[in-house]
């Protein structure tokens, strides 16, 4: 595209809390900024809404945080930055180079003198028989289709996994006029309690938490607590799933199991930090479980490991659209200073300021994501017939079998079975197969490694290979 | 509600799409998935390795289980593809 820069003071990937926060402080200085999201619409999760142009203006006003949000994306639209939505970062070279897709159709490079990683979490999952059947959805699908485009998955349906977006995506079905058949959360009620307070400080969708469970109990949805998804049955679509109760410890108890006639099911696990762009850069990654798992490590500046690379949000330990919002301001802050820019937005106070937010939300984290813990035994009941890898369609006995053959780390299950080799490049099942191996070969995520990751990192299409542009 | 379009959503500009060979109605602003769901369409693919059926998994362009042929274009993801007056949608065999 012939207004782009070949060269970017700043380069954002990533338009959700984080990035849009940091480019819009940035945008008040004398800089080239490029900020691009392989999404259709710039925001990131949380400021999802119907587009203007499928309908008119929602009647529903959004939350304080919302509006914080869609003020910081009407100032960048305004402002001189260049914004490209529908555009994949593809790979990061030397030199500070990248390689990014614009809508399939067209590849370019760019060069940068700071590069921020504000690239979010995505879903993370619980592999069970049948869960390949189509009808099976993410919460986040859910939560897509009714936000984003006004559409429900279905008419009836099941939501089942742990944590609170379940809550959440049940109130949005239910205000929407669906029918669900029942929640089944596989962590005990006591323990949603205990971080309640919280979590509604932090995640905004939740600061009317006691009118969402509200609504929820009152509409007379039964809420089930330690339950597991164990199979999901039908023939070439979702008919049936099965429900089973779980121990203290994670473990089935036999002759719980409860069958649900259902067309649809949505299911959730919490989520995990998209790491593979900065992981590509040489950043230096450290593991978590109180952040999400896999994380990219940053000092109190949001410096990563790399010379001039930076990263903010839910890619440093996922906590919530309050923790992005501060990181991308610090991330600004940083980057401002080491321009040389004396900046009025960001004095040394008010540096410190967010930096002292910064900790309390990191321990906010810790309490969020010790919900999402996998315990082992709902590892090792999974049946061995259980796809695990979706695209290479890999299965739970075929990795067991690797495992007792030796490959002890992800790099050599997937030479040996294909394992996150297709379409997907393990964004789904990477998570998982580090807890299979961390479980199965009793051995720490430091010890188990991750899978290498190489450009382009997600698949590129040939056409837009031909109209590459320097 | 008619189909699954939620019906407090008022919508704006009818288009239309052919899905393999059949014509469905969708909305200007809507994705190529969206107007899927909508129609009723749930099972997208069958998966090259295992032949079984296969849908939609994450709606955002994570899992790549909704890739299809759109406008001959193969591999696109429909969840990240927003329909067009007159689109041509092909579901791989
Ligand atoms: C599925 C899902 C649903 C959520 N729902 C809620 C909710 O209802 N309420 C709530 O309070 N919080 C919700 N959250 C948490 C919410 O995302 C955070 O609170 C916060 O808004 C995250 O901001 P962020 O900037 O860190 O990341 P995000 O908002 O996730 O933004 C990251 C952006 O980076 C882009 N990106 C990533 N990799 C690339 C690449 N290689 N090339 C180009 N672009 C890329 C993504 O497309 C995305 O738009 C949800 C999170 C997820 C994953
Ligand atoms: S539904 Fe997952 S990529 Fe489109």
């Amino acid at each position: 595209m012939s207004n782009l820069k070949n060269h970017y003071h700043v380069l954002i990937i990533g338009s959700g809390f984080s990035g849009m926060a940091a480019a819009s402080f940035l945008a008040d200085y004398d800089l080239n900024i490029l900020l691009l999201d392989e999404n259709i619409h710039i925001g990131g999760q949380l400021l999802r809404r119907i587009p203007e142009k499928l309908a008119e203006d929602s009647p529903h006003p959004p939350e304080k945080i919302k509006k914080i949000g869609y003020n910081f994306v009407e100032k960048v639209k305004e402002k001189k930055i260049d914004l490209l939505n529908k555009t994949v970062l593809m790979g990061v070279y030397e030199n500070n180079k990248v390689l990014v897709e614009r809508d399939r159709k067209e590849t370019f490079t760019f060069t940068y003198d700071f590069l921020l990683f504000a690239t979010g979490a995505r879903e993370r999952y619980l592999p069970f028989k049948g869960w390949t059947l189509p009808g099976v959805y993410s919460t986040g699908m859910l939560q897509v289709l009714m936000k984003s485009w006004g559409v429900l998955p279905a008419k009836k349906m099941l939501i089942a996994g742990s944590g609170l977006f379940l809550f959440a995506a049940a109130y949005e079905f239910l205000k929407n006029g669906g029918e669900l058949q029942g929640i089944m959360e596989q962590s005990p009620f006591g323990n949603k309690i205990k971080f309640l307070p919280q979590v509604f400080h932090q995640f905004p969708k939740f600061t009317d938490g006691g009118r969402y469970l509200s609504k929820i109990y009152s509409s007379g949805v039964p809420v089930k607590y330690r339950r597991r998804v164990l199979e999901a049955r039908g023939d070439k679509q979702l008919e049936e799933v099965v429900v089973g109760k779980v121990d203290r410890k994670g473990s089935l108890i036999k002759g719980t199991e409860k069958t649900y006639s259902t067309k649809a099911l949505a299911v959730g696990y919490g989520f995990v930090p998209s790491i593979e762009a900065p992981q590509l850069a040489g950043c230096e990654l450290e593991y978590s479980q109180q952040k999400g798992g896999w994380t990219v490590k940053v000092n109190d500046r949001m410096e990563t490991s790399v010379e001039n690379i930076l990263a903010a949000g839910e890619v440093t330990g996922v906590g919530g659209a309050h923790k992005s919002l501060n990181e991308g301001k610090i991330a600004a802050s940083t980057i401002l200073e080491k321009w040389g820019l004396q900046s009025e937005a960001f004095p040394p106070k008010k540096v410190k300021k967010l930096q002292k937010k910064r900790k309390h939300h990191l321990s906010f984290v810790r309490c969020f994501n010790s919900l999402y813990k996998v315990k082992p035994e709902s590892i090792l009941e999974i049946p061995d017939e259980t796809i695990v890898c979706r695209c290479e369609s890999i299965d739970m006995k075929q990795i067991k079998e690797a495992v007792g053959m030796g490959c002890a780390d992800p790099n050599a299950l997937k030479i040996s079975t294909r394992c996150a080799m297709g379409k997907c490049q393990g964004r789904t099942c990477a998570p998982v197969i580090y807890d299979i191996l961390q479980i199965l070969c009793r051995k720490t995520p430091q010890e188990i490694g991750l899978f290498s990751v190489r450009p382009p990192f997600k698949p590129i299409s040939i056409h837009a290979l031909k109209n590459f542009s320097q | 509600m008619k189909d699954l379009r939620i019906d407090s959503v008022k919508r704006k500009q009818k288009v239309k799409l052919t899905v393999n060979g059949r014509k469905i109605n969708a909305y200007e602003g809507e994705t190529v998935l969206a107007a899927l769901i909508a129609a009723g369409y749930k099972t997208l693919k069958k998966n090259p390795v295992s032949e079984e059926p296969r849908g939609a998994l994450c709606g955002m362009g994570v899992c790549f289980e909704c890739t299809m042929a759109i406008d001959g274009v193969p591999n696109v993801r429909a969840c990240m593809t927003e329909v067009q007056e007159g689109m041509n949608i092909e579901f791989d065999e």
